[in-house]
């Protein structure tokens, strides 16, 4: 009996030993492992709206932004708008090849904008009309009127091969960028090589894995070593692990309170959601909760540090008004602006009145999104003082964007590479309204600069409008002026990376999917043996 | 009389072969017949009503495909987008189109994975396979053998200890014993990948037989330990009923022991139960694939299935129905097959007609 237990035991560490052994160590030095998240299930077909954060990686664009995010030529040489501001007329080098050796040439070019117009994905090319290559270097890009943030597709969308493309290209993309894709597990992993044919600076790091698994299970992969970067949530990032450093990125991706600002007058939307908030379209409400947030608290309480007070859409953008930066976490001049407007505590409840209205809101948050409601929660105890009540309420994201958003107030995440994003959140709504503008700000001068702007004759005259849309010295949407938003922070997205590992500077990163962390990553490079 | 008789037997056995085949061949036609109806109208009402629930559903499939990229695009944008995937038609017309390209085999286009849905379940289907044999399989033999045990010594301390771990396990979420498993054999003690079905940065074709199986252990044995449960409690019921029968006593009073009588005198009896059980647990075994798939990121149908749904991806939601329902019912039918096998009284029963 103890001889065969004995035997028994032994072929059971013998089998174990083998099943072990047969998971073979992957430390290679020219292969990264990356779980950074952002698996595209369609596929990476830059027409469908890959890579529209920016770095498609498989595909170079014609430009793109530097780690300050300025525009700087990449397959490109040079732009020129004509005088009208309709026509781009852009030059590309011509020593460019796709990864499997075809030249890629002007009618590549022509061919990607003008099928993005109809492929029916996640990016929008209106108001281009058509694309046309007038020869093999240069192409001519028709718009239907002047939109100079129409550059952002310039450096976002990636230039497929037209002798390639087809319905199965996402699964196989051809490209020129930095890298090419090897192979793809859905649900896995994917593999990349580097391009050889790459046009320019060539990346050290030979191959890359991206790995899909959600938070816990990437987690416990960069535990046992597995994982060379690592994308964590800033409430995961206040911790070790063995191996890697913790690498924390600026962002632009932001987080604030959207105010209905116009009177609840039983309007509603067509889809018959309720239009409007008594209490918030009193601009004095808007700008004493603006005043009365500790914005630097919220950071340090809610986001564990990892992040910065945000008092704009646009913080620290080449585009943002540094003129609408103020003092906050007083409550002293939040009570002054709200008794100078009426609103006065007379029944004693610590609640401020005016016309027998309370000063009561609700803010609603996604319920399944933690650091929302965090945030919301934060917000709701330093408006107290004050004499606001605010109530969190967490609810499901369907009804907010369906139901709730046009008359309550609720804590959305913007922040955005393209001013686009600013004119979309604060230029007058058109009669059917969407996501974004959901509070139905309408301010005609700002709507005016945010015109000027859009039809500037380059990118950067457009600067100075986009600057006064947020505050011209008399109004804007900003807080100085409106104040239609209360922005109350830009989050830090952090990153574990291998402390063999140099990622270089990081551009600031946007709100949204992708990979912005392999924006440099031809930079990267292995520092150990 | 007699002439009659004696003229009969002659002739006799050649007819009756015959029409004991004939019946033999008519029955399994009949019952494939009846197989075939009830399958064909549990697929339509199965179709039918998934599609009123899909579209009752508050997820807007195009909302849920741009994710963050809403705001990049434009209503004018969203009707290309909504061309593409038919969704500028009423619900009835896409329903009837949908129906009448699913009788042509087309299981339309997965609107997440912008590939043809069957593509993506037979994709899918293979790598959930052989997490869901093994599962199924382990489960099944190791269930019934402790079902067997405990009811053949029942209240003793080995059927008090299988049938605690059994209720244990009954009452216990199979993403949390995945969660438990992950954090100990592959975080703690670093034995198991805690990722994927085979090591990161490895070519499919490269993978040997031991690397996969290295990778399936874990979601494999967090399935079957959950499977288990059930299996092992209504065997032992059956078992203790059995033990209780006047052959099993016969048995013990000739001294025969539990054990024995268990093995050889109450295996059919009891195999009845846990046949049933083991067959219609392929639909738990698909649930319980979903969760286990998602704890291990373990990319197969139920991981697929979650994403359909979270997404918004009804093309693919009905394809996976209709799947499963195929799948479930496939499983049903073997374990009526498998009675006939098992019980001789069935059989009989079939024979007269009585079915």
């Amino acid at each position: 009996m103890h001889t065969f237990a004995r035997r028994a035991g032994f072929a059971g560490v013998v089998l174990l030993l083998l099943v072990i052994g047969a998971f073979p160590a992957l430390a290679q030095k020219d292969t990264l492992i990356l779980a950074v998240g952002g698996e595209n299930t369609e596929g990476y077909d830059p027409l469908l709206g890959w890579g529209n954060y920016g770095n498609p990686l498989f595909h170079s664009t014609l430009f793109k932004r530097d780690a300050t995010l300025n525009i700087v030529p990449d397959l490109a040489t040079k732009r020129q708008l004509s005088a009208d501001k309709k026509v781009w007329t852009i030059t590309i080098r011509d020593d460019v090849q796709f990864s499997d050796g075809t030249p890629l040439t002007a009618e590549d070019v022509a061919f990607t904008y003008n099928k993005g117009l109809e492929a029916g994905g996640k990016i929008d090319l209106s108001p281009l009309v058509k694309a046309e290559a007038t020869d093999s270097r240069t192409v001519k890009l028709h718009l239907s009127q002047p939109d100079i943030t129409f550059v952002q597709h310039l450096v976002t969308l990636g230039i497929v091969p037209r002798t390639q493309y087809g319905p199965a290209y996402g699964r196989n993309p051809v490209g020129s960028g930095p890298y090419k894709l090897v192979r793809w597990d859905e649900g896995q992993q994917l593999v990349v090589e580097a391009n050889e044919r790459y046009y320019g600076h060539k990346p050290q790091i030979k191959k890359l894995v991206f790995l899909f698994a959600d938070e816990d299970a990437a987690l416990a992969a960069a535990r046992a070593g597995q994982v060379d970067v690592l994308g964590v949530p800033s409430n995961l990032a206040a911790q070790d692990i063995g191996g890697m450093r913790l690498h924390v990125v600026k962002s632009v991706d932001n987080r604030g309170l959207m105010f209905p600002v116009v009177p609840d007058e039983g309007r509603t939307t067509p889809s018959g959601a309720p239009i409007g908030n008594d209490v918030t379209a009193d601009i004095a409400i808007r700008k004493a909760v603006n005043y009365a947030l500790d914005r630097q608290a919220l950071v340090a309480g809610v986001l564990d540090g990892f992040g910065r007070p945000a008092y704009g859409v646009v913080d620290d953008l080449p585009w943002d008004n540094p003129a609408v930066r103020f003092a906050d976490n007083d409550p002293e001049k939040a009570r002054a602006i709200l008794e100078a407007a009426g609103w006065k505590d007379t029944d004693g409840d610590g609640i401020r009145e005016k016309n027998g209205r309370k000063a009561e809101f609700t803010i609603i948050y996604n319920a399944k999104d933690s650091l929302r409601q965090g945030l919301a929660l934060a917000a709701s105890d330093m408006l107290r003082p004050v004499g606001i009540h605010a109530v969190p309420k967490g609810e499901n994201w369907d009804r907010i964007k369906t139901r709730l958003t046009h008359s309550q107030v609720v804590v959305y995440g913007f922040g955005d590479h393209s001013p686009l994003e600013m004119y979309k959140l604060y230029h007058t709504p058109g009669p059917d309204p969407m996501y974004w503008n959901a509070g139905f700000y309408s301010n005609p001068v700002v709507d005016s600069h945010l015109e000027n702007a859009r039809s500037a004759e380059s990118f950067e005259a457009s600067i100075p409008h986009w600057q006064k849309a947020q505050w011209d010295g008399t109004t804007g949407f900003t807080v100085p002026g409106d104040a239609a938003w209360a922005w109350m922070v830009n989050l830090d997205h952090t990153y574990f990376v291998n402390k063999c590992l140099d990622v270089g500077t990081s551009q600031m990163e946007p709100h949204g999917h992708g990979w912005p962390i392999t924006a440099n990553i031809v930079e990267w490079t292995w520092t150990c043996d | 009389m007699r002439l009659s008789a004696d003229d009969k037997p002659a002739e006799e056995p050649e007819p009756l072969r015959r029409s004991v085949l004939s019946s033999a061949a008519g029955r399994l036609a009949r019952f494939a017949a009846a197989k075939a109806v009830r399958l064909a109208l549990l697929l339509v009402s199965v179709a039918t009503l998934s599609f009123v629930l899909v579209s009752f559903s508050p997820v807007d499939p195009i909302d849920a495909y741009l994710g963050p990229s809403i705001l990049k695009v434009s209503p004018e944008q969203r009707e290309v987008i909504a061309q593409r995937w038919g969704l500028d038609q009423p619900p009835v017309e896409r329903f009837t189109r949908w129906a009448a390209n699913l009788l042509q085999g087309d299981f339309g286009t997965s609107t997440i994975f912008n590939e043809p849905v069957l593509t993506v379940i037979v994709k899918r289907f293979t790598t959930s396979f052989w997490l869901m044999f093994a599962a199924w399989t382990v489960s099944g033999v190791l269930g019934f053998t402790l079902g067997l045990l405990a009811g053949a010594y029942p209240a003793s301390p080995l059927d008090k200890t299988i049938s605690f771990y059994a209720y244990l396990m009954a009452s216990t979420p199979t993403f949390w014993v995945g969660m438990v498993l992950l954090t100990f054999f592959s975080v703690h003690l670093g034995w198991t990948p805690v990722h994927g079905a085979w090591p990161a940065g490895m070519a499919a074709h490269d993978v040997s037989l031991m690397q996969r199986i290295h990778h399936l252990i874990l979601p494999a044995v967090t399935l079957s330990l959950i499977g288990v449960a059930q299996i092992a409690l209504h065997t032992r019921e059956k078992t203790i009923d059995v033990m209780r029968s006047e052959h099993a006593l016969f048995a013990m009073a000739q001294g025969e022991r539990p054990l024995a009588i268990v093995f050889c005198r109450t295996l059919r009896n009891v195999a009845l139960p846990a046949v049933t059980l083991q067959f219609a647990s392929l639909g738990e075994l698909f649930g319980g694939a979903v969760l286990a798939e998602q704890v291990f990121a373990y990319p197969g149908l139920g991981k697929a299935t979650v994403e359909a749904g979270f997404r918004g991806d009804v093309p693919l939601l009905l394809g996976l129905v209709i799947f499963s329902t195929v799948f479930v019912f496939t499983g049903n039918t073997v374990a009526d097959l498998l009675y006939m096998i098992v019980d001789p009284r069935m059989r009989r029963n079939a024979r007269k007609g009585d079915r």
